[in-house]
């Protein structure tokens, strides 16, 4: 081990952890954004090409795999199709009524105005400690950080950096995510929190709501970091004592975050900044 | 010539971790999810870009361990959240460990590939945990370890003696077109000799 003592070598492993620091810097302070977007723009594009082929195999091999079982469920909806369409024409009426209610109140809904723009999914977070995707659109395609990320099954999560064509998003599940949630039945206010088995929990809903398995939730809009009314997912289980505070409940997306292949950015929202507010309340 | 090959291979290594590979792990993991409570909820990746690393500092000179740990390192952070340099620095470190006790163990090289294998990785992840807490992330410590360290040690575990296999048969391409070269050359001499 005397090569490891020898001061050439380890004057060298200085100078190039120095050269590295030299980079963090640059990173951190913004400098290296243009030049890292133009390096980074091939590895996203080999990236995205593998992506592609693994979802492809992935979705070819899970196909085999599941011919039993799709079998089944194909006899399952059907069925469940049938039951559905008898609902759908007792909806229809009331869609119609709601229609007429709504052009007579003038209302608008904040949903209708928002603009998607779809991205594909490129790349996962490397480390496997955050969970983040990349997308394939980024500052030239008019996303900016904070734009919240969708799928037509509910939310994904919310732009975190920008490059020229990629951007960065940080998913719902991610440990340090928080997304201001309702419950659609009961309209009982939490908070989505990320795990890190991966799996949703809906915290700090007063203990005298009800939560009940199967229940729909919804983000509440406040906060200002995501537009209401976007679905997160659906409770799986509750957890509540007397002794707390606030109940809890575990909530599954709808969305597999592990075979996201394309998404939708919503880019008319803005994330609405109230740390203003907060500096004035503590002044 | 080591040097510029690192360009491609790790290039293609940090995008095939990025995209291909935790889509096959997530479908072997499913496979296995139900005989391994290991790999149940498990998050882990395989770092191709650091075990490549590895295999290369252990037979290369160290200036080209610290080219292909530069360049490993940067495309490592060019798909990930953290800063540019960050996993640079990690992997200069493990490439300077490697290339200066590798060599007086070179008897013992499986042995000291899997051990370094699974030092480099707890590393590694404790660096990328080190700047994810600097960034203002926070993370519980007890689950990583049980959710993405351990998974990833098994992971880098069972690639790393493959990875090496290719790595030397590479190192072994390129050694033997050095030596190629200078004989090509002196039949070049010789026939403009004779002419």
């Amino acid at each position: 081990m005397r090569s490891l003592r020898q001061p050439g070598r380890f004057l060298t492993l200085i100078l190039m952890l120095c050269l590295c620091a030299g980079l963090i810097a640059l990173s951190f302070s913004g400098v290296l954004t243009p030049v890292e977007g133009l390096v980074a723009a091939p590895l996203n594009g080999l990236s995205s090409l593998f992506n592609r082929l693994s979802l492809s195999l992935n979705a070819t091999f899970e196909e085999l795999n599941n011919l039993g079982r799709l079998r089944e469920r194909i006899a399952a909806l059907e069925e469940q199709l049938a039951r559905r369409q008898v609902e759908s024409i007792t909806l229809r009426e009331s869609a119609s009524d709601y229609v007429r209610l709504k052009n007579l109140l003038a209302y608008t809904s904040p949903l209708e105005d928002q603009e998607f723009l779809p991205a594909d999914v490129i790349a996962v977070e490397q480390t496997g400690i955050a969970r983040s995707i990349i997308i394939n659109r980024g500052t030239r395609d008019g996303i900016g950080i904070g734009m919240p990320v969708t799928t037509e099954l509910g939310l994904v999560g919310r732009i975190i950096q920008v490059s020229a064509n990629a951007a960065q998003a940080q998913l719902i599940n991610d440990e340090n995510s928080a997304v201001s949630s309702r419950l659609q039945a009961t309209r009982a206010q939490g908070s989505i929190i990320g795990q890190a088995s991966g799996v949703l929990r809906l915290t700090m809903v007063d203990l005298d709501e009800v939560i009940e398995q199967g229940d729909l939730v919804i983000t509440s809009g406040l906060g200002g970091n995501f537009p209401p009314d976007i679905v997160v997912g659906q409770v799986t289980s509750v957890r509540q004592f007397e002794f707390e505070l606030f109940q809890e409940a575990e909530v599954r997306s709808l969305i597999d975050f592990d075979t996201l292949e394309l998404v939708l950015v919503i880019t008319s929202f803005e994330p609405i900044d109230l740390t203003v507010f907060e500096s004035a309340d503590a002044s | 010539m080591g040097r510029y090959l690192s360009v491609g291979v790790l290039g293609v290594a940090a995008a095939l971790s990025a995209s291909f590979l935790p889509h096959f792990i997530a479908f072997v993991g499913a496979l296995l999810g139900n005989f391994t409570p290991l790999l149940t909820d498990a998050r882990g990746q395989l770092n191709l870009v650091m075990i490549l690393v590895i295999c290369w500092s252990l037979r290369a000179s160290l200036a080209e361990g610290f080219v292909w740990a530069l360049v490993g390192g940067l495309c490592l952070d060019l798909l990930s959240i953290l800063p540019v340099g960050a996993s640079s620095a990690a992997l200069m470190i493990i490439a300077y460990v490697v290339n200066s006790a590798g060599a007086h163990l070179l008897r013992l090289r499986i042995l000291f590939l899997l051990a370094i294998t699974a030092l480099a990785t707890v590393f590694m992840s404790a660096f990328s945990l080190i700047g994810l807490f600097m960034l203002g992330n926070t993370y519980d410590i007890a689950s990583m370890v049980r959710l993405v360290l351990l998974p990833t040690l098994l992971y880098n575990l069972i690639a790393v003696l493959p990875v090496h296999a290719f790595v030397r048969l590479l190192q072994r391409r390129l050694e033997g077109g050095l030596q190629i070269a200078p004989h090509s050359l002196s039949l070049g001499s010789e026939m403009a000799a004779r002419e």
